[in-house]
């Protein structure tokens, strides 16, 4: 809501918009005869509106969703009049079911209580409906079936082992197995099972994100020492260190010295499946006495509003037009990349505790330098994201330092040194499931 | 002749009913509580009565660590909400009386601000406040966060500050933390 007011604020020159365009509109309404001088704008406006109203009333698509717990596992249908084509991603404890659609569904919601499931959302963007499933727990398992007749997508979601524990406490029912249990399975011929159950946690690919560059030089020292060279120079050391000593892609946002927007660096790690991402900076404080590293994450603070516009997307389920005016389309946009690197916060926490273990080791810094602010640069990220800042080119001696090859190597080294911690954690994280 | 004229007037009825739907449509958002083209009476100061000043906290960086500290001033205890928060605006860009350090740079200018009906402040600043602006994840966070705990600390009607720059929407001040969203107050990074 407030971008839209802050939009009416802007385009009328910072003054008062919202008072007078509704005023101005009034006036159009009462005085016929200003109609009349502008009825060519106001029949093709009219036109177009028409149209846009009559095209959206036409037989609206829909989804139904209800969901039912059965003993071992809860089960999530989502029915449409057509066959969906969908694809899922999991993180954590979301799941993201993203419909093609050129059309916007109306989504119906049937009330439920589950012991996995804990809420649904859904937006509507230009091409796709999204639908979210978060659950009560990280630790689950999911199978997705469709079918044809009726045309529904079936979901299944069970606590991981609770499987094995079921078998060992329904004793006297011996063998009865799973199978029976279970309801009418959605008939699974034309069935394409998907096993989320381990979503790949395998890093592939790095993405370092040299801060700043080109007509933006990013933080000034007093001896002219300019960040853009600086973080380049590290994430350069930092990206052979990473290719030699493991077998990991690497690519940097900028490998030289030009400027590249916020959005096109989130873009840049998104499209080259970033399992990581290092965005890497120098500090600058009004307090000249500030020395040492820090490392960021993302802030939930700006997220949490987001959740309470999916928490309103929910609960209106009977006002689909709230997902497709256009404006609304550049929110929903927004939220979506709000949320891609909300689901990593976890892990991106992780990744930042190592890091600024082996940093602070480094700089014998005592404080434990690890942050939380919505970073521009991380809000789109879909994988765990930090932002280092490196040292303090606003302190005197840690500029001079941040100019030494031999430190800069060293901070490469140590950035190197807490991903290596970072994925042999993730790595044991996987074994242990 | 006549059937044209029908049509046009059908027409023309007909986007009118759709100029009455969106027009109640857009009614219910939210609207802008004060505005520099507010009745001229609001806008002339009221003249403050001698004594009538409240104290107000600011936050200011300090030597010692990385939190923000706390100066009293006093202000004109205003009727507006408004002008309160304006003057509490100005004295954080005057800077510390105590030796405190400033987290804005003091060639700011306040150019206007806005409060809506559900506590976001727009806080409007010149373009000094980038162009002075240390670029650093450190200095961008204290200078956000001593105006955005300065206005909620001291104005309970204010839960949210947004920050504008000449009028305009800015993606950041230096390439850092997202302006494009109100933010809300953070009293974990006051000092105790």
């Amino acid at each position: 809501m407030h971008v839209e007011a802050f939009r009416r604020m802007s385009s009328d020159a910072g003054s008062i918009p919202a008072a007078s365009t509704k005023f101005n509109l009034r006036n159009v309404l009462l005085n016929k005869k200003l109609i009349a001088k502008k009825k060519r704008v106001v029949f093709l406006a009219g036109l177009i509106l028409f149209l846009s109203i009559f095209s959206f009333s036409q037989n609206q698509p829909y989804l139904k969703i209800s969901v039912k717990d059965y003993p071992d596992f809860s089960r999530a249908i989502i029915e449409s009049p057509a066959p969906l084509a969908f694809d899922i991603e999991r993180s954590f404890s979301l799941l993201m079911v993203k419909i093609e659609t050129n059309v916007p569904f109306l989504v119906q919601k049937e009330p439920f209580e589950s012991r996995l499931i804990k809420s649904f959302g859904w937006t509507m963007g230009a091409e796709s409906c999204i639908l979210t499933i978060e659950t009560w727990d990280t630790n689950f398992r999911c199978d997705c079936f469709t079918s044809t007749d009726p045309p529904q997508l079936v979901i299944d979601f069970r606590k991981q082992g609770i499987e094995k524990s079921k078998v060992e406490t329904s004793a006297n029912g011996g063998e009865a197995t799973e199978n029976e249990n279970h309801p009418p399975a959605a008939s699974q011929a034309d069935s394409k099972t998907k096993d989320m159950s381990s979503p790949s946690q395998r890093i592939k690919t790095v993405v370092i994100d040299p801060g700043h560059g080109g007509l933006e030089p990013g933080a000034k020292g007093r001896f002219g020492t300019q960040e853009k060279y600086v973080v380049l120079a590290i994430s350069l050391k930092l990206k052979t260190l990473i290719e030699r000593n493991l077998a990991l892609r690497v690519v940097l946002t900028r490998e030289e010295d030009v400027d590249v927007s916020l959005e096109t660096r989130a873009a840049k790690a998104n499209n080259n499946k970033a399992d990581l991402f290092l965005s890497i900076h120098a500090n600058s404080s009004y307090r000249k006495e500030a020395r040492g590293s820090e490392t960021y994450f993302l802030s939930a603070e700006s997220t949490d509003e987001e959740a309470r516009r999916l928490a309103y997307l929910e609960n209106n389920p009977s006002q689909p037009e709230k997902g497709i005016s256009g404006e609304n389309e550049e929110e929903i946009k927004m939220i979506l990349w709000d949320l891609a690197q909300t689901a990593y916060l976890n892990q991106s926490s992780l990744l930042a505790e190592s890091i600024q273990n082996k940093l602070n080791s480094l700089f014998g810094t005592k404080n434990r330098g690890i942050k939380q602010a919505p970073f521009k640069v991380l809000t789109g990220v879909a994988c765990p994201a930090v932002l280092l800042e490196v040292a303090f080119i606003s302190n005197v001696f840690d500029e001079r330092d941040l100019r030494k090859e031999d430190i800069q190597n060293k901070i490469a080294q140590a950035i190197f040194q807490g991903l290596e911690d970072y994925i042999a954690l993730s790595s044991q994280g996987e074994v242990k499931k | 002749m006549n059937r044209k004229r029908l049509t046009i007037l059908s027409l023309l009825l007909a986007s009118l009913v759709v100029l009455v739907i969106i027009f109640f449509r857009s009614g219910t958002k939210e609207k802008i509580k004060s505005s520099p083209e507010a009745p001229p009476v609001q806008l002339q100061p009221s003249v403050p009565k001698p004594g009538e000043t409240r104290k107000i906290v600011l936050f200011f960086l300090s030597d010692e660590d990385t939190f923000l500290h706390r100066e009293e001033r006093e202000i004109v205890a205003d009727s507006s909400i408004i002008r309160q928060a304006k003057q509490a605006i100005e004295e954080l860009i005057k800077g510390s009386e105590k030796g405190l350090i400033s987290p804005l740079p003091p060639e700011t200018k306040l150019r206007e601000l806005y409060l809506t009906k559900e506590g976001v402040a727009y806080v409007d600043f010149s373009e000094d406040i980038v162009q002075k602006q240390l670029s650093g994840s450190s200095a961008e966070i204290s200078t956000i966060y001593s105006i955005v705990n300065s206005l909620s600390y001291n104005f309970d009607s204010i839960k949210k500050v947004f920050i504008l720059i000449e009028g305009q929407e800015r993606e950041t001040l230096g390439g850092h933390i997202n302006l494009s969203r109100p933010f809300l107050p953070l009293y974990d990074l006051i000092a105790d």
